[in-house]
């Protein structure tokens, strides 16, 4: 006979409220199986805890129903309480009476109907739960960081400065990422690639990294503790271990006129090259779209150059790598938005409308102008810059909704460095809001403005177009309530930050969860900032949505410490919500093999006893299973069931209503 | 010589040569329009067969019999386009081997005359393109589009109305070949999902749910339509289904054998139109 125990919370005024919990308690106490029912302010406290433990002691309770919040808040400690009090865990249900009831109800009668039914359903399902004993599965202490930006190399070093094995995966040529490309950084003008080389450097000589550069990750397998991973490592046609980055190869390739994309094609490079001078590894690459001999199958210039024998090969095929993996962090990082959707701006009609990028590319001292700002038109010094912000952030009609973040900031910064250098030069800055909030981030911009004047003008641009060779913006200042027209020599755009083009693609990839945009989803914008949905991967960086470098630089050492967390344990223990097959209904039509996103379930031959094939069933391999009850509602023989959502639970929960 | 003589003669041949152990066929039927299936185990059984274009049932549907192929034997089965796109999809879901299949192809051609297909065994027939080509009957497309022109409550209605006269005999199930599960859902009853009386509701659960479960498994070949007892148009259901299937993944049931089953497979250009 079941002896089913109710407790109704309040959750203060949360639950009590709305729901008359009075009515409730009186409710169940009559419900057939129930054996008590109480109610308390707060059964999460430890004398409410203490009151299921005494109950399920002394009335010898076969199941608990605690009526209060969602379980995804309190089933861990109610279970905790059943367990010391001798019930197994899996005999617990919560009634979700406040997220599902309560919280979004306001008419007190119908609110308390609806928390008895919910709280009934619960009490019928708890009735036919089984005892259940978590699994076990051991723990691979080994992550995969995808991305090798500032993001991706200070999350493996993190994770491999307390002894992990880290495989970090970038697929440039070189790590390094985005922030190799800027000059200064805010709010503190210290030169980008002098705080980030010494971390890229660390990165690839620390002996628990090993850094795959021009890799892609192909395919991910498994769960949390136990992925396997493989790994593209496209063709260098360059030996890795060989070469010794001497760049005489890269001094004779012929194809010089390439426009180098870490220069945002304001400089050039070769067919074979390093992205930038302190790659890391200093290996280059052959881009096998623009290399002569690949084009015209003549040339090898390179090859004949090089003076190590076998270094340079042009029959290097993509190889692939399998690892096993317990956690994976990613940290893919960000593109800017495409400038031709603001037209009116002239990018890409006039050389001197650029972005904010190319200008961290001019003002960078290993840029190709060495530092000097100076005009892509015609190379001369710029009299007058106009910087738009929000060239496509917070626009709802054309660009993005959300604000890109970073730009206040790195134009703020423009305009100082733009007046460090040209001490007469003018900076108007066309802007929304000046956001800048952070540590030392308003001072900064106040020092732009008053150290630095840069003139702010609060309004839109609505056109910039050539006239005797200046550029003209036409705008408003909101402020003064007037259209106004700027004589400029260069225009800066504030694109927006978006997702990577292949964001959504490679999140379905990996399985795990995107915005509207293409940013990746966290499990809890406040509680759980750095987890993604899926167990076991973990976000940093600008792939969850735009970030400057200390944000990024955090959170990567937060998905260090979650990814340390898990690897401090051999062994983890997992729901044991699996499915399994009932053998002598199933038709064996495989549809639960293609449906299930885990590969858990594998085909089992059903022989009789002489040996002899009676048929072939569906299996599932627990250690795999996650649960999710996919292949449940594929089913069309109705021939799995998943453990603790039985049908026969669910079912009395659905007539129970 | 005829269609029908030829294939007499080739069932007779394979059962001699022991290539087969059964030809499953038409024979003469109740009345001069009906054919009904004949099972020859011998040649001289081969000889009653009829093929003309009263054979329009899908015997593919007896391939599925349990336990008629777990000896690894071949049977001859004749088939329309329609079984031999059923044939695929019972491949493609591990229902049949397809070296155990020995098809005797026709096709009917303008409601009277009967044509040979090629081909023999079921890789012989890469009917993919001609299948997206395929219409149904005019009458099929002429009800559905006066079914998918009512309001969603005219709809309601009209399937009500339908569905009132089921007297859940599963006729339907009974001669629909992708219905080879040895215990239907239907007869579940720990817990008892589809309610078994023949009241409104449980006859929405059975119908729905079977519409549900031919979602991208439907062969077109209207075998449930002709079953029902009760004259529901059935085929209307799964037309539409099958409709639906087709623009929201571009898949069509039968094609070949290859095919995963579309409801369990998951490609990165699916539209999640579902997701909000």
């Amino acid at each position: 006979m079941a002896k089913i125990g109710v407790f109704v919370c309040h959750c203060g005024e949360n639950i009590a409220s709305k729901v008359d919990t009075g009515n409730l308690v009186k409710a169940l106490s009559d419900h057939p199986g129930v054996e008590i029912c109480n109610e308390y302010k707060y059964f999460c406290s430890d004398p409410g805890q203490e009151t299921v433990k005494r109950a399920i002691r002394e009335n010898n309770l076969t199941g608990v129903v605690v009526a209060a919040c969602s379980p995804r808040m309190h089933e861990t400690t109610f279970r905790k309480a059943c367990a010391e009090a001798g019930l197994n865990p899996y005999m617990l249900e919560l009634a979700n009476i406040r997220e599902q009831c309560s919280w979004v109800h306001s008419d007190k009668d119908q609110a308390t109907e609806k928390a008895i039914e919910i709280t009934r359903s619960l009490v019928e399902k708890v009735k036919r739960n089984n005892e259940l004993k978590p699994i076990s599965v051991p723990v691979t202490r080994r992550a995969l960081v995808i991305g090798g930006g500032i993001a991706g190399i200070q999350a493996a070093l993190d994770i491999a400065g307390a002894g992990r094995e880290v495989i970090l995966v970038e697929r440039e040529p070189s790590i390094g990422g985005h922030m190799s490309q800027l000059s200064e950084t805010f709010p503190t003008l210290d030169c980008s690639q002098c705080i980030l080389t010494p971390r890229m450097v660390e990165a690839i000589q620390h002996p628990n990294i090993k850094v795959l550069t021009y890799s892609e990750v192909e395919e991910v397998d498994g769960y949390i503790g136990n992925f396997k991973v493989k790994v593209r490592k496209k063709a260098r046609y360059v030996d890795m271990d060989k070469c010794t980055g001497c760049g005489d190869c890269i001094q004779k390739c012929p194809v010089k006129k390439i426009p180098s994309e870490f220069e945002c094609g304001l400089g050039n490079r070769t067919a074979i090259y390093t992205p930038f001078a302190q790659a890391v590894p200093n290996v280059p690459v052959i881009d096998k779209n623009r290399c002569t001999y690949f084009k015209n199958g003549k040339c090898k210039i390179c090859q004949k150059t090089c003076q190590i024998e076998n270094c340079i090969d042009f029959e290097m095929q993509d190889t692939y790598e399998e690892f096993e993996i317990g956690a994976i962090v990613v940290a893919t990082g960000f593109q800017i938005q495409d400038t031709t959707l603001y037209g009116e701006y002239g990018y890409g009609k006039y050389k001197d409308v650029i972005t904010g990028l190319s200008f961290e590319r001019l003002a960078s001292a290993s840029g190709p102008t060495a530092g000097k700002i100076l005009r892509p038109s015609d190379g001369k010094e710029p009299e007058t810059v106009v910087f738009i912000q929000c060239a496509g952030s917070r626009d709802p009609s054309k660009g993005v909704k959300y604000c890109s973040k970073i730009c206040c900031m790195y134009t703020a910064k423009h305009a100082m460095l733009y007046a460090h250098k040209h001490h007469d030069g003018n900076s108007k800055i066309f802007y929304m809001d000046i956001r800048a909030a952070g540590k030392g981030y308003d001072e900064f911009t106040r020092r732009a403005i008053e150290e630095d004047e840069a003139e702010y003008l609060r309004g839109r641009v609505s056109k910039v177009f050539e006239e005797n060779g200046k550029l003209v913006v036409r705008g408003v200042d909101t402020l003064l309530g007037k259209p106004v027209e700027v004589k400029a020599d260069m225009v800066v755009l504030a694109t927006a930050i978006v997702p990577q083009p292949d964001a959504k693609e490679f999140a379905k990839k990996i399985g795990i969860g995107y915005d509207e945009y293409g940013f990746y989803n966290e499990a809890h914008l406040k509680l759980r900032p750095v987890e993604t949905a899926t167990a076991g991967i973990y976000l940093c960086g600008a792939c969850q949505s735009p970030k400057d470098i200390p944000d990024s630089v955090a959170q990567a050492s937060a998905t260090a410490a979650k990814v340390l967390g898990l690897f401090s344990r051999e062994q983890l223990e997992r729901e044991p919500v699996v499915a399994a097959v009932g053998e002598s209904t199933c038709a064996g039509c495989w549809g639960c093999v293609s449906a299930c996103p885990y590969n858990a379930i594998e085909q089992k031959e059903i022989r009789d006893r002489n040996g002899n094939l009676v048929k072939e069933v569906a299996s599932v391999n627990p250690g795999l299973c996650q649960g999710c009850g996919t292949c449940v509602t594929f089913c069309r023989s109705n021939s799995i069931d998943l453990a603790g959502f039985t049908e026969k639970q669910i079912f009395a929960e659905v007539m129970a209503l | 010589m005829g269609i029908q003589e030829q294939y007499r003669s080739e069932a007779a041949a394979l059962l001699s040569s022991g290539e087969v152990k059964l030809v499953i066929g038409f024979g003469a039927g109740s009345t001069a329009d009906r054919r009904r299936p004949l099972f020859a185990r011998t040649p001289e059984e081969a000889q009653k067969f009829v093929l003309d274009a009263a054979c329009i049932a899908n015997l593919s549907t007896y391939l599925v019999a349990e336990g008629l192929l777990s000896d690894g034997k071949k049977v001859g089965v004749f088939l329309k386009p329609d079984g031999i796109r059923s044939v695929n999809i019972l491949i493609s879901e591990a229902q049949l081997k397809p070296e155990q299949v020995v098809i005797l192809g026709y096709a009917i051609e303008s409601g009277k005359d009967v044509a040979a297909l090629e081909g023999r065994n079921i890789s012989d027939f890469s009917i993919g393109e001609k299948i997206r080509k395929l219409t149904p009957p005019p009458h099929v497309i002429e009800a559905a589009e006066k079914i998918e022109a009512m309001s969603a409550e005219e709809r309601f209605e009209y399937w009500k109305e339908e569905f009132s006269k089921c007297i859940k005999c599963y006729a339907c199930r009974q001669v629909c070949p992708m219905c080879y599960c040895r215990r239907c859902i239907v007869d579940v009853n720990q817990p008892q999902w589809v309610s078994t009386s023949s009241h409104t509701l449980g006859n929405f659960e059975w119908n729905l749910v079977r519409a549900f479960h031919l979602a991208g498994r439907c062969a077109s070949c209207g075998a449930c339509d002709r079953a029902c007892p009760v004259n529901i148009p059935l085929r209307l259901v799964n037309y539409r289904m099958g409709k639906e299937v087709r623009s929201a993944f571009d898949y069509v049931a039968g094609e070949n054998s290859d095919q995963k089953p579309v409801l369990a497979s998951f490609k990165q250009d699916d539209p999640e139109t579902f997701i909000l």
